[in-house]
């Protein structure tokens, strides 16, 4: 291994990474795959390229380490050029993750993780600490690393995948549909698991995605492509949703437009169920008549304080008692603002695995109850649905 | 088995041994029907010491020289797909080539003994280590290949590293057969004065009196048997990952 190991731009942490008039036109095709690309991407952040099959997304991507090479134009990390390295020493300071994962069989999970140190020449003591200390970073038994891949799930070794790029601390990560092979449940945890993670460790990562909703949760930034590599928008996920530069992203972003409403809009904004509110050592029979009214739909009384501050939900054998005792038998779950955004809201309460939660203005007073319910009566209504463009339904196919 | 060629071959060949045997005593003659007698086995259990080593001699170089040449093939044709078609026709070939008119093909050129023996044994190894050798570096996952790739694995690191690794069981599974085979059909060479188990298993006398036959055969299929069975141990420690699957 000559020359350029410990290279002078390798400050730790990230790269920037800049692509100018970057072009790849394939042998044999009639129109460039990337034509022409030119982004920036800032040192420390997500930026995801989306688009539909076929845009030149990943093969733009794979310019970056040169698994495809340039044909002209160039790709900046840092300052440097990528087309003066050596590939392979190039690769092994970028991270690569891709969607089949590709662990190697037949190395245990502390080998497959030290598999760029390897290469790099670590000494097997130095491997063997830096495998546990990834292994705990992304929540995995240390146990596991004498495991082999096959012993672990799908997304046990997703993680590993992520483990193994982050092993010889990238100055850029590269992801190609990491999350694409998953189940959605948990893809839905390993996305949040990787956003805690960068913010930890802040690398410069570019990720390929053909899914909107991805792309809006995991990018600081989003470039839009279509084909060609083109980017018809870059911007950030707010401004994706709130102004679309075009129709071709409208269209990509609109697909269910509604849902990702819910992103720009907040709690107070709907029309919150009233609680039937109960406070300590007020008689229980006056609580249940409250309940019994045709037009409440919570089964349970919330517990307030003399200031209507939600304490918790009373239970059915709080109702037991004569009256309403100080401590409620169910504990409070998440409680949100009327400022919240909507979106995290319904992620609090699945998170929270409760169907209600209790909205607070800015003295925590109880002003509603914000249920499931609430959210996919809107998300049905034809205000979600129809909004300014009736016509939305893209064709199958 | 009537084959006018073999019968010729035999006559001339292996006369020598033949008029040996049939002077000596037979204590079971007078039960010519028994298919083993133990007293003659115990009195010339040692006539099978020499055979036995000429036989895992030839054997083994064989299998080894055919090793090496069919593994070179395969790597040389890894990346260079066009290669691989003709390469396996070629094998193919020499395998089809029933095995006494390959030896005695030879003859002019190698002329008798070891060498022509060799020559044949390995031709025959070389059609399924080939196959089999591309077969394993072709089940390698792409995914697995592309990630090396990505993490700067060179293409050298890259055979070496993951691809042969993943390939063992095939390759292995391969070197089988051609050992098991290589064994059986090494007790034709005798036909070519090359020396073996097949000393003891052609001849006249033989044919009513056939204990020689089963012994030399009792011993080429041990021998069969443990090769496969170191092979398989080898394969096993090789290959720790295959093992845990069921786990």
């Amino acid at each position: 291994m000559p020359s350029g190991e410990s290279d002078a731009q390798s400050q730790p942490g990230a790269s920037s990474v800049r692509y100018e008039e970057t072009t790849k036109q394939y042998p044999g095709a009639s129109e460039p795959a990337v034509d022409s690309l030119t982004l920036e991407v800032p040192a420390g952040e997500i930026c995801v390229l989306v688009g539909p099959s076929g845009c030149g997304k990943t093969t733009a991507m794979r310019m970056v380490n040169r698994t495809v090479e340039i044909t002209s134009g160039d790709v900046l990390i840092g300052e440097r050029s990528v087309r003066d390295r050596e590939p392979a020493q190039l690769r092994r300071e970028i991270g690569y993750v891709i969607q089949q994962i590709g662990l190697f069989p037949h190395r245990t999970i502390t080998e497959n993780i030290g598999a760029v140190p390897q290469l790099l020449g670590w000494d097997k003591q130095r491997i063997r600490e830096r495998s546990a200390e990834l292994l705990e970073l992304i929540g995995l038994d240390p146990e596991l690393g004498d495991r082999y891949p096959a012993q672990l799930s799908g997304g046990q070794q997703q993680r590993v995948g992520v483990a193994r790029a982050l092993a010889a601390d990238p100055l850029v990560m590269l992801m190609d549909e990491p999350f694409g092979a998953i189940d959605p449940i948990n893809r839905e945890r390993l996305q949040n698991e990787f956003l805690r993670l960068q913010a930890e460790i802040r690398k410069t990562v570019l990720f390929v995605t053909h899914d909107i909703d991805e792309a809006i949760k995991m990018g600081d930034r989003i470039a839009v492509m279509r084909e060609g590599g083109r980017v018809e928008q870059y911007a950030t996920p707010a401004e994706l949703l709130m102004a679309p530069a075009n129709e071709f992203v409208e269209d990509f972003v609109g697909a269910d437009r509604a849902l990702k409403r819910l992103a720009l809009m907040r709690v107070g904004d709907i029309n919150l169920w009233e609680a039937p509110l109960a406070y300590v050592g007020q008689a229980t029979a006056e609580v249940r008549k409250k309940l019994a009214a045709p037009d409440v739909e919570i089964p349970y009384p919330l517990l307030v304080d003399s200031e209507r501050r939600p304490l918790g939900w009373l239970s059915e054998r709080d109702l037991g008692a004569d009256t309403v005792p100080q401590r409620p038998d169910s504990p409070l779950g998440p409680v949100l603002e009327r400022d919240d955004v909507m979106r995290d809201a319904l992620a609090d309460l699945l998170q929270g695995e409760s169907q209600y939660a209790p909205v607070v203005d800015h003295e925590g007073r109880i002003t509603g109850v914000l249920s499931v319910e609430i959210i996919s009566e809107f998300l049905a209504s034809p205000e979600a649905k129809s909004d300014e463009h009736p016509a939305v339904e893209r064709p199958h196919g | 088995m009537a084959s006018p060629l073999l019968l010729t071959a035999a006559g001339e060949v292996g006369g020598d041994f033949f008029r040996e045997r049939s002077s000596g005593t037979l204590p079971c003659q007078a039960q010519s029907s028994h298919l083993f007698c133990w007293d003659w086995a115990k009195e010339n259990i040692d006539r099978y010491g020499t055979p036995t080593v000429q036989h895992l001699e030839i054997v083994l170089l064989s299998v080894v020289i055919g090793f090496v040449v069919a593994f070179g093939l395969a790597l040389f044709a890894h990346r260079r797909r066009q290669l691989q078609p003709p390469l396996l026709a070629a094998t193919g070939i020499l395998y089809t080539i029933p095995s006494i008119a390959f030896f005695f093909l030879l003859l002019p050129i190698t002329g008798f003994g070891r060498d022509t023996a060799i020559i044949v044994l390995a031709a025959y190894t070389l059609q399924i280590i080939y196959r089999n050798t591309i077969l394993g570096l072709a089940n390698v996952p792409a995914s697995v290949k592309d990630a090396a790739r990505g993490m700067g694995l060179t293409n050298r690191q890259i055979l070496w590293q993951v691809e042969l690794p993943l390939a063992i069981p095939e390759i292995i599974a391969g070197l089988r057969v051609a050992v098991v085979s290589t064994i059986a059909i090494a007790t034709l060479v005798v036909f070519i004065n090359a020396g073996g188990l097949g000393t003891q298993i052609y001849g006249s006398g033989n044919l009513t009196f056939p204990t020689s036959i089963v012994i030399a055969m009792a011993i080429v299929m041990g021998m069969a048997l443990l090769f496969d069975l170191v092979l398989l141990t080898l394969q096993r420690l090789t290959t720790p990952w295959r093992r845990v699957r069921q786990a």
